[in-house]
């Protein structure tokens, strides 16, 4: 069964005039030895999906909690749906649906009762909040398990009621840290296509993930962090054809020499990256190298052509060191 | 919206979540907190009065049965207060779910004071019950004993919620129990009168809040209220105060990095 998100009528939102969101201006993350983000800058529209790439520690996680306001700023600016971070605390939370990492469900009550406690939080209506609590039940495909036990949920369940959670208040903001993190492929291709829905809603929808697939389907434009800073901003296929051109072609040799594979392609190679067994050529144009190789007779044994992805973008862009 | 009706309404959905939680082991919550002042009342009032004639004028049973009122409600927040708190922060991530809302901090603390003087009240309610049927109530006085108990629910909550904060294992929670909270339910006058001890045991006992609980339960149970009664509830208020804001810094420290 392919899974996909039923409709939801998320509709009767109240407008927010300015066009962007979420603006941030030298934004700075301090803890007490480690300067986790080093004074970042970027600006979130209304309605797209913006996602926040990078290697364990690059510092997403923390920039995505001080938008959410769950971190105070270090330093720098941070406008949220147009109140000031450091102040506008408790205006910014009622409009931001905060999807964390750990799936922080309340494990002593059952699905509907952490919806309608939930709901309480933000002094919602019993009856308004029964009702639409039914809905995203069904939303996430957890209808007819309302009064089952938290303890009882599977790792994909309990994220799906995360998420059911974060939009019981109708939030203009949807931030999602890590949303499909150890998820099987179906509940995957679930959170996906309710993430589109909510967008195609209106939704403004912030992510971070080290899934590049799923920043390549999702996201309208991204930044990739290392090291407390963004390195790149931009859609992803402009970001893709910019850093890493449009094919690449893996040559796989034992130990040998990659000088004359470079020297074959010649002009046509824009970037060569190696990484163990592999030897990784980009260019700017499909075709380019292997019309290369064939002209000067270069005929490796194993060869893969394909196209150019966001995984190029990110291991080019942070190295393939491993970083915990 | 008024400031303080947000913060009753905050601290109110706190109660909210706390109750719905209770609500599901509401009967092995009661058992397990009810055995232990059952067994002391039965064991020590029954056993050990058979051999104690009379303790200020009245039967070593009755003289035990209303501090034992106190207590069950001590340890009914204290360890409620302790071992949640640890969980919801160490565990379950319950607090950190509620900052994802608009509640804050101080507003989550107020909500958890207001639920455990709503479990001081329940199990004291529950004991007072049984010390009635055992005809140890002598006095109209004893409707006034939730008073006491809600002071309990914030000055008792209130260091279990910062131990609970501060705590890095389960074991450390074990130690205010065990060095703090058993020492005082031994010598808070619930089993003998203080006035024979060294005067410098009895000034170190005056400043335990549960010696002060005790003599009110105890003068409200018997009927003996007498003017001097006043200095217990204000003792009972002073710590009260003194201590609501000690555990919102450190949940805040832990919470909001």
């Amino acid at each position: 069964m392919v899974a996909v998100a039923p409709d939801l009528d998320l509709a009767s939102r109240p407008s927010v005039s300015a066009e962007d969101v979420i603006v941030a201006r030298g934004l700075e993350k301090t803890y007490t030895d480690v300067r986790a983000v080093r004074g970042v800058d970027f600006t979130i529209h209304r309605g797209e999906c913006f996602a926040f790439l990078g290697p364990n520690g690059a510092g997403k996680s923390s920039t995505i909690r001080m938008l959410s306001c769950l971190s105070p700023l270090s330093g720098g600016e941070l406008t949220v749906l147009g109140h000031n971070a450091d102040i506008g605390e408790r205006r910014i939370k009622e409009r931001l649906g905060i999807v964390s990492q750990d799936d922080n469900v309340d494990p002593d009550l059952s699905l509907m009762e952490n919806l309608l406690v939930y709901a309480r939080y933000f002094s919602m209506p019993a009856e308004e909040a029964r009702q639409h609590a039914d809905e995203l039940l069904t939303f996430m495909q957890l209808e007819g398990r309302s009064k089952a036990a938290v303890r009882e949920l599977s790792g994909g369940m309990r994220r799906r009621l995360v998420i059911a959670r974060a939009l019981m208040h109708h939030p203009d903001i949807l931030v999602l840290d890590e949303p499909t993190t150890g998820l099987d492929p179906q509940a995957r291709l679930l959170v996906w296509g309710a993430v589109q829905q909510l967008k195609a809603q209106g939704v403004t929808i912030v992510l971070t993930t080290h899934y590049m697939d799923e920043a390549e389907r999702l996201a309208d434009r991204l930044v990739v962090m290392d090291h407390g800073r963004i390195l790149q901003e931009d859609a992803p296929r402009p970001l893709i054809e910019r850093t890493v051109g449009r094919e690449a072609v893996e040559i796989w040799h034992r130990g040998g020499d990659d000088a004359p594979f470079i020297a074959a392609a010649g002009d046509a190679l824009l970037l060569s990256d190696r990484h163990g067994d592999t030897l990784v050529l980009y260019a700017g144009e499909p075709g380019r190298i292997g019309q290369a190789f064939a002209r000067q007779g270069i005929a490796p044994e194993r060869m893969l052509v394909r196209p150019t992805n966001l995984e190029d973008v990110f291991l080019t862009l942070t190295g393939r060191d491993l970083r915990e | 919206m008024n400031r303080t009706l947000r913060l009753l309404r905050s601290a109110g959905a706190v109660w909210w979540r706390d109750f719905v939680a209770w609500r599901k082991f509401w009967r092995s919550s009661i058992l397990l907190n009810f055995g232990e002042p059952l067994t002391n009342l039965l064991a020590l009032g029954v056993g050990l009065g058979a051999y104690v004639a009379v303790m200020q004028g009245v039967s070593f049973l009755q003289f035990i049965a209303p501090g034992l009122l106190a207590v069950t409600a001590m340890n009914a927040v204290t360890f409620d207060a302790g071992f949640e708190t640890y969980d919801k922060l160490n565990s379950s991530g319950v607090y950190a779910a509620m900052l994802t809302s608009p509640l804050t901090v101080p507003e989550i603390v107020l909500g958890e004071y207001l639920w455990e003087a709503t479990r001081a009240i329940l199990y004291g309610a529950v004991f007072f019950v049984v010390i009635l049927a055992f005809g140890l109530v002598h006095s109209w006085w004893s409707l006034l004993l939730p008073v006491p108990l809600i002071l309990f629910g914030v000055l008792f909550t209130a260091p279990a919620l910062y131990v609970a904060a501060v705590a890095r294992t389960h074991e450390q929670l074990f130690y205010y129990f065990s060095l703090v909270i058993t020492p005082m339910f031994m010598f808070s006058g619930v089993f003998f009168p203080v006035a024979h001890l060294p005067w410098i045991v009895q000034d170190i006992i005056y400043i335990l809040p549960l010696y002060h609980g005790v003599l009110l339960t105890r003068a409200m149970v018997l009927g003996q209220m007498t003017p001097s009664i006043v200095w217990q509830f204000v003792w009972l208020i002073l710590y009260a105060a003194v201590l609501a804001y000690l555990p919102v810094r450190a949940l805040a420290r832990r919470l909001t990095t």
